[in-house]
């Protein structure tokens, strides 16, 4: 009893610090790759920044949830469009961010002088990620 | 009562081969002075082979220069305190064989580096899981959730760099050119600092 008792103290203190430092991590990331600044420069909402916090809290703590529960909830096929939809535009910020912050693109406006040429670029890696991800949906995966 | 020169460098210039450089190329000068016309056309440096691309004319130079030929005037400084003079031997156009190379590249190594990044992640599981989550049906290939996700890979991206083709959403710069500027900047600091002659820290004999 009391054995159980210190290894559910023990599980409960793993569980916390693991939570902990996977959720500094995860928000340090984030800010890192400076998406929520650019959302917000967007749709002009500077105000509503600590709402947008907190959407990322609770976000976090949902897909914790869904992660680690087996229930379902028969929703029709709109919901999963919607979902996979929001799912890709966040996911490709998130890559543009990448690719930004590893400094390709001045790189090879300088280097290469294709200065004239750098949306066409742009186009390039947009129809890569597109192209990509339905060809592995599609075909490669089956 | 002695005349005043505004002398405002230019922070770029691009000159075209080997060619005399005069104040109006690389500065904007404002005076009442009479002299104006002829200080326009004063040749402050002779661009020579070992030049090679880059040459810093530093407003020091310029005013001491300037000083030496005009000694009733006085100069004043105002903006950046030295010029970059960028040589370029003429404009041509990148081949449209680089450009397609390069498009191409990038073409195939986002599409790679996305589906890696995929199977990184185990995104087919996590989206399988989802499926079964949402309607309750167990399903091998989510596509209702994957092709949108796709085209949401799409849109996320031109959100994040606001451009689409030519046309951009707003008129604010987008991340990507004000990393490109940065980027301009940085190396303007560096050439400004270690191509001019004047920071040269080797004895005078």
């Amino acid at each position: 009893m009391i054995i159980n008792l210190f290894i559910n103290f023990i599980e409960i203190i793993i569980g916390l610090a693991g939570g902990l430092a996977v959720g500094c991590g995860f928000v340090a990331f984030l800010t890192v790759l400076g998406i929520i600044p650019r959302l917000i420069q967007l749709s002009k909402s500077q105000s509503l920044l600590r709402v947008y916090g907190a959407c990322v809290i609770a976000g976090s703590i949902f897909g914790t949830y869904i992660s680690f529960t087996n229930i379902t909830w028969s929703q029709p096929i709109f919901v999963l469009v919607l979902w996979g939809g929001l799912h890709g535009i966040f996911n490709g910020m998130l890559a543009a961010a990448l690719t930004e912050v590893l400094n390709v693109f001045p790189l090879l406006s300088k280097r290469i002088g294709l200065e004239g040429h750098l949306l066409w670029l742009l186009m390039a890696i947009f129809f890569g990620k597109i192209a990509g991800s339905l060809f592995q949906w599609m075909y490669f995966v089956k | 009562m002695s005349e005043i020169v505004y002398l405002r460098m230019k922070r770029n210039v691009e000159m075209i081969g080997l060619q005399a450089v005069q104040l109006r190329h690389i500065a904007l000068i404002s005076t009442p002075s009479q002299f104006k016309r002829e200080l326009e056309k004063t040749t402050l440096y002779r661009i020579s082979k070992e030049d090679r691309n880059i040459v810093i004319i530093d407003s020091f130079l310029v005013i001491d220069h300037l000083n030496s030929l005009y000694p009733g005037i006085e100069f004043q400084l105002i903006g950046p305190s030295q010029t970059i003079i960028r040589i370029t031997k003429r404009k041509k156009a990148p081949s449209i064989l680089i450009v397609s190379f390069v498009w191409l590249l990038l073409f195939i190594g986002t599409a790679m580096t996305i589906m890696n990044f995929h199977y990184d992640v185990s995104m087919q599981e996590v989206q399988q899981k989802l499926h079964y989550l949402l309607t309750g049906e167990q399903e091998e290939y989510p596509l209702w959730i994957q092709i949108p996700y796709s085209f949401g890979l799409g849109i996320g991206m031109l959100l994040f760099f606001n451009h689409w083709f030519k046309k951009r959403f707003n008129e604010e710069p987008s991340p990507l050119e004000v990393e490109i500027f940065n980027y301009q900047q940085d190396l303007d600091q560096y050439v400004s600092y270690y191509e001019n002659k004047l920071n040269d820290n080797k004895p005078i004999h």
